[in-house]
């Protein structure tokens, strides 16, 4: 399975959370409860983090379990034993599966480089938590063999040694960086306002106009101005 | 087979609506129940008279004045409905229409804050009277307030927003007043509301509803072969199987309770007509077309005649259209009037993205020209459909104005409010999505705001050379003035429920 579609990179991360109780309060329930408290839209940690597209960060309790599925087919041993036998209905459902421990479970789309990426994560992801700054190690610090977690090379080795293949992409976004796809939509959207602002007027004045509007907008200019990461209002 | 329905144990309004059979004037009640046993004895009272679909609405020996009645769910909580059958009702139903607010995008002038008074009471019961004279309906009225006296145990709320017999504005009128509007001479009745348009001519047809095949073209749903066809029971009547061949998810148990009923919305709908008409003068004229074609583009037909803008994209075809709308007798009229698809029309040159009618029923156009992209070219439209049964309220007596209480009354009937209703309100009229527009609302029914206020984009044909033509800085057109989600149970429920009899066991 590929991890990467053109210059789109899929990051799936389970990492084991400690099944360890401190002060009355599970370790799972305490990460929860960071990722809970995390700000978002603009004020997300993941807004600061270079080329994010889209992430998610949640605790997996377990996994579901799945009974035996409807079926059509007109003959289906299972169907005519269990008429007979409970038994034998019981018998012929999957498995239970347990996970061993809960995961802290991250999913990220990003642009560009998987090293470079989670370098970012360690050095940007920064969020204020009623008056405190965190950093990232605040959110997976109750993770097994997190401690030893000291600098951006060794969560990049953590972070790689918790990663599943992934192929699911976020089908809203092209190729570009975050900075070109965030100047795009401002873009569109400003000459949309100007289309409409401006229309019905003689060509020289529409020129004349569209070269206002050019050095307002300033399309080469990929810093400003243009929509911040994570933007929830126009 | 074609759907037989139970006409005596469907309630009237239904299956045939009362204002295209001459009864012209409405009046509605909201009532609160303050005591379980004598609220049944009062429900069953008025069940005595509720209409069923079965009446001649039509004709000399035809019915003058109806009676027809639902509930909220703090209603039939009141009424003391066992809880088993409680909990089988949909959640959006439970909520009430003021709890959806953010779904429905009643928001600014609408939020429910500034809804008529009745709407912060707790409304349970709803008793509409439709008459063809206003005098029928004050008997009617009269009438209800005996059985009110009599039985005991509710209160008719108060609280409407209207005039008094003098003509002066009031907020705690005991009903909300509905009519027809009328031609200049007061005596000519009209399918206009207060902006102009021709109102409730698109109206969905279901199987079982009547069996005039030219009725169905361009009001059922459009098949592969581009026929018309009804559309299935369920998607309006609860107990019969729906298009996704299955009996719709939101019946409470038992069926008799459920069976041959319905959900309703009820919106007061207020029209800021001095707006209006102010927004329609300063767009026309920048707009080539000219002030009507730019009032048709909004509505997708236009006002004089509601003729469709698909056959009739510009004045000449218009011109045209009427000679013939002239010429023609009533079944070719109204074959006219329906029988078009956008499939015509993929680019929206003729009837825009906007248009009201396109919004609220695309007519199998959701394919976009893609062969076949679905099982059939309506499988995205025809599990959002809704019948319209509302009447406009109100005079208007300064165009200029937005003042006043005038509007329409809109009561649409689902089987399912979050299927049918609140989709196309949501995703339909204020978002643009599905119809490749970003986020451009509908024109007229749009919750535009004042901090960012809507455009539009109306499409000329690709190719021609022209440019489109923005609609710019759309204020807020219509607001919501009150509502909420009614269940309007069969003759047979109301005689259940009346009875204390709903057995979910």
């Amino acid at each position: 399975m590929a991890n990467t579609s053109g210059k789109a990179t899929a990051l799936t991360v389970l990492s084991p959370i400690v099944n360890q109780i401190i002060d009355g309060k599970s370790c799972a329930d305490i990460t929860r409860e960071r990722c809970y408290r995390l700000p978002i839209h603009e004020k997300s940690p993941l807004a600061k983090v270079p080329n994010t597209y889209l992430a998610r960060l949640f605790v997996l309790d377990n996994v579901y379990y799945e009974s035996l599925t409807a079926s059509d087919s007109i003959f289906n041993f299972s169907e005519i034993t269990s008429i007979f036998s409970d038994s034998a209905r019981l018998k012929a459902l999957p498995r239970k599966d347990q996970l061993k421990s809960k995961y802290l479970v991250f999913s990220t789309n990003f642009h560009g480089d998987l090293d470079e990426y989670l370098t970012g994560m360690w050095e940007k992801w920064s969020y204020d938590d009623n008056g405190q700054q965190r950093g990232v190690q605040h959110i997976w610090e109750h993770c097994v063999a997190f401690d030893g977690v000291k600098d951006s090379s060794s969560f990049i080795s953590y972070m790689k040694r918790c990663q599943l293949d992934a192929t699911l992409f976020f089908n809203g976004s092209t190729d570009d960086s975050l900075q070109e796809q965030l100047k795009s939509l401002y873009l569109k959207q400003e000459f949309s306002k100007f289309a409409a602002a401006n229309q019905g007027k003689s060509a020289a004045d529409l020129q004349q106009a569209f070269k206002v509007f050019i050095e307002k907008v300033q399309p080469e200019n990929l810093d400003q101005p243009s929509w911040v990461p994570g933007q929830s209002t126009p | 087979m074609t759907q037989n329905l139970d006409l005596t144990d469907i309630q009237g309004n239904i299956v045939k609506a009362y204002g295209s059979s001459g009864f012209f004037k409405a009046r509605y009640l909201f009532l609160r129940v303050d005591d379980g046993d004598k609220g049944r004895d009062f429900v069953g009272a008025i069940t005595s008279k509720v209409t069923s679909a079965n009446e001649k609405l039509k004709g000399d020996d035809a019915l003058t004045v109806t009676t027809n009645m639902a509930f909220t769910y703090a209603g039939l909580q009141a009424l003391e409905l066992p809880t088993a059958s409680l909990v089988g009702f949909p959640s959006d139903f439970v909520m009430g229409m003021s709890k959806r607010k953010d779904i429905l995008g009643d928001d600014g002038p609408s939020d429910p804050k500034y809804w008529d008074k009745i709407w912060q009471e707790k409304v349970h019961i709803w008793i509409s009277i439709n008459g063809k004279t206003s005098d029928v309906v004050e008997e009617r009225y009269q009438w209800i307030l005996q059985q009110i006296k009599a039985t005991g145990g509710v209160t008719l709320l108060r609280g409407h927003c209207g005039e008094d017999g003098n003509g002066n504005a009031v907020d705690d009128l005991p009903y909300q007043d509905a009519s027809v509007l009328y031609e200049k001479d007061g005596v000519t009745p009209t399918a206009k509301e207060h902006f102009g348009y021709t109102d409730g001519i698109g109206d969905p047809v279901f199987d079982g509803q009547t069996n005039n095949a030219a009725r169905v073209i361009g009001r059922g749903k459009l098949t592969r072969s581009g026929d018309w066809v009804p559309l299935a029971t369920g998607e309006f009547i609860l107990g019969h199987v729906d298009e996704a061949m299955e009996y719709p998810q939101t019946a409470p148990r038992p069926d008799l309770l459920s069976n041959n009923g319905t959900y309703m919305v009820y919106r007061k709908l207020h029209e800021n007509v001095g707006t209006f008409n102010k927004f329609l003068d300063e767009q026309s004229k920048d707009y080539p077309g000219g002030k009507e074609l730019l009032a048709a583009k909004f509505s997708g037909r236009w006002r004089d005649n509601g003729a469709p803008l698909v056959h009739t994209p510009d004045n000449e075809s218009k011109a045209e259209w009427d000679k013939k709308f002239a010429a023609a007798d009533d079944a070719t009229q109204k074959r006219m009037l329906t029988d078009f698809t956008y499939n015509e029309d993929i680019s929206g040159a003729k009837c825009p993205f906007s248009a009201h009618t396109r919004r609220i029923n695309p007519r199998g156009s959701l394919e976009y020209g893609v062969k076949d992209a679905f099982h059939t070219p309506g499988a995205l439209v025809d599990r959002r459909r809704i019948l319209r049964r509302g009447l406009p309220y109100g005079k208007v007596k300064d165009e200029t104005s937005d003042k006043g209480n005038h509007g329409i009354i809109f009561m649409a009937l689902n089987a399912d409010i979050k299927r049918q209703f609140e989709f196309v309100q949501q995703q339909w009229i204020n978002y643009a999505n599905d119809f490749k527009q970003g986020n451009d609302k509908e024109v007229l029914l749009g919750n535009h705001s004042s901090k960012d206020p809507g455009k539009v984009v109306l499409q000329v044909e690709p190719g021609s050379g022209k440019p489109p033509h923005f609609v710019n800085n759309i204020p807020r057109l219509v607001e919501t003035r009150g509502g909420d989600y009614f269940f309007i149970p069969s003759i047979g429920a109301l005689k259940l429920i009346a009875g204390g009899l709903v057995d979910p066991t």
